[in-house]
């Protein structure tokens, strides 16, 4: 199945050459593949975009984790908690669908270029992905169980520890992966309006310069990123969760 | 695992207390009486004399540290010059006029960037198709045309050059597009003519586009287009920095004006302008002086076009 992938990904390219080869697009615009992937190899030799590659990096993992981190805490403390749920029920469906480039003159306003507005976009919109997965995990705890843990008065930590958590733990890491992408998404958003340093703004630059088959090499970039990212964080999940009966699997007989 | 989610935990907080003090180190003195200097630049032809003075040294001769923040269109160099994130900003004069009209405490520090002045060979115009009916600026009349910020610099120099041409400047049909788009937008017909400036003017007229209207020659005679600015409040508390930061313009200003190969050189340095282009393109003019009367024009026009709710002060606003 993986060539499968790979031959559709070939067929992307094959394409992109073609199009602007017949005449269907103005190769001004949009440059044959083969133009995009010299531009791409003048890039990897300048150091200034290995640091925008590092600077997207960097406000991509840091966002996910203060999300991630966020999420699974106040996800289980108003999961566990029935009055804070009913409390916050409706505030989170009035926060949640507010989209994270509205905050985009907050966050100048707070951070102007820096890192921070990355952050602050980032964190929003990854935040949302990762706390509602949470608190389906946790309303899906199997009752009877949590009733014999009680039985057992078993504490509050130790049912949090032994029920809630096992039960809850393959939806955090689906949360995470929705989040990982999203937070991708937000981090170029962020660098490409605002210009905080990282790919996005070097796409910026290579837009208003004019450069145009840099800024689809700066595109291809990002889009290899997020396919790395999905990679990695599937790769993460299967071996966190290899326990549970979703990736286990029946062994055949 | 435990040990996974423990370095999640501490990855963090370090990051979040990395991003809070990101924004409290900026402007502080240095060892060595440095001031370092943020500044809110727009990443385009226009601001390479400040590069180029960065790259000759004209700033750290003045004990001036500087660091160049490029946002997209400007729109955080405003609010980011305000708070205190830049020390000093550059903007076009039409943008520092509206701030100024809303009360919002800034003033021009240094000139920025000036029109040639010549019709024919200006860093900007209004461009039309190869095979455009346009072919002066009283054609645009009821036309659709590119501007790459609606109510600003654009529309007034635009209807300026069509109402000296004889034409109604009323029945223009402006719309907003990034200048990088405007090539394709005019190839494409989607609108009549562009608002542009270089390096996109130089991208309208290598496809066989040309210029129907030289607006920022025919608004004013050597037009100022644009200034650095900076905080009052900066203004009143450092006049010694804002003092040397003004002298290591005006020196930048005037080494660029009077070395345009280095200037090209430079372009390489903060933009991805083709090699080529960067040799042909026309670069505008970088006077020290600011160009009162023309400001005068631009605050005149843009309170008969309806830009601005208020009349601007000039006095508040200029040096």
């Amino acid at each position: 199945m993986k060539w499968l992938g790979a031959a559709g990904l070939a067929g992307l390219v094959a394409v992109v050459e073609v199009i602007p080869r017949v005449g269907l697009v103005s190769a001004d615009y949009l440059p044959p593949s083969s133009r995009i992937f010299a531009a791409l190899g003048d890039e990897a030799t300048d150091r200034e975009f290995w640091q925008a590659v590092g600077g997207t990096l960097i406000g991509w993992a840091v966002g996910l984790v203060i999300a991630v981190v966020a999420g699974v805490v106040l996800g289980i403390l108003i999961g566990a908690v029935p009055l804070l749920r009913a409390a916050t029920a409706s505030t989170v469906e009035f926060l949640r669908p507010i989209p994270s480039v509205a905050l985009i003159p907050l966050a100048v306003l707070l951070f102007g270029t820096d890192l921070g507005s990355t952050l602050l976009l980032v964190v929003y919109a990854s935040f949302w992905q990762v706390l509602i997965q949470v608190l389906y995990g946790v309303a899906d705890v199997d009752p009877v169980a949590d009733e014999t843990a009680r039985s057992f008065r078993f504490t509050a930590t130790a049912r949090i520890r032994y029920v809630l958590w096992p039960t809850a733990l393959p939806y955090v890491f689906t949360g995470i992966r929705l989040a990982a992408s999203v937070a991708l998404v937000l981090a170029v958003t962020a660098e490409l309006v605002i210009g905080s340093p990282g790919l996005g703004a070097l796409i910026g630059v290579a837009q208003s310069s004019g450069a145009v088959p840099t800024m689809y090499a700066l595109i291809v970039v990002t889009g290899l990123l997020g396919v790395a990212i999905n990679l990695a964080a599937r790769t993460v999940e299967r071996r966190a969760l290899a326990w549970h009966q979703s990736v286990r699997g029946e062994v055949p007989a | 695992m435990r040990r996974f989610f423990a370095g999640i935990v501490v990855a963090a907080l370090v990051g979040a207390v990395a991003a809070c003090g990101s924004s409290g180190d900026s402007g502080s003195d240095a060892g060595g009486g440095v001031d370092k200097v943020k500044v809110g630049v727009i990443p385009i032809v226009d601001v390479a004399p400040i590069y180029l003075g960065q790259q000759k040294g004209f700033f750290a001769n003045r004990k001036i540290e500087l660091t160049m923040e490029s946002g997209q269109g400007g729109a955080a160099i405003v609010p980011g010059v305000i708070s205190g994130q830049f020390q000093f900003g550059f903007s076009n004069i039409t943008s520092l006029l509206i701030a100024q009209t809303k009360n919002v405490p800034i003033k021009v520090v240094a000139n920025g960037v000036a029109s040639t002045g010549k019709t024919g060979a200006d860093f900007g115009g209004v461009a039309v198709g190869k095979d455009s009916p346009i072919k002066t600026a009283a054609d645009l009349a009821g036309k659709k045309v590119a501007v790459n910020t609606l109510k600003n610099i654009g529309d007034t120099a635009t209807r300026e050059s069509v109402r000296k041409a004889g034409g109604d400047p009323n029945g223009i049909n402006f719309v907003e597009m990034p200048f990088a788009n405007m090539p394709a937008a005019l190839a494409s017909k989607q609108v009549d003519a562009v608002f542009v400036v270089e390096p996109a003017l130089s991208a309208v007229t290598s496809a066989g586009g040309r210029v129907a209207a030289w607006c920022y020659v025919d608004t004013a005679p050597d037009l100022t287009v644009a200034a650095y600015f900076a905080s009052t409040k900066l203004i009143a508390d450092d006049p010694d920095l804002v003092k040397r930061f003004t002298e290591a313009i005006n020196e930048s200003l005037a080494y660029a004006d009077a070395h345009p190969d280095e200037v090209r050189a430079v372009l390489g340095s903060y933009t991805k302008i083709d090699p080529k282009i960067r040799e042909s393109l026309t670069l505008p003019k970088w006077p020290a002086e600011i160009n009162r009367s023309s400001v005068e024009t631009l605050a005149k026009l843009g309170a008969q076009d309806g830009i601005f709710t208020g009349t601007p002060d000039l006095g508040k606003l200029l040096p």
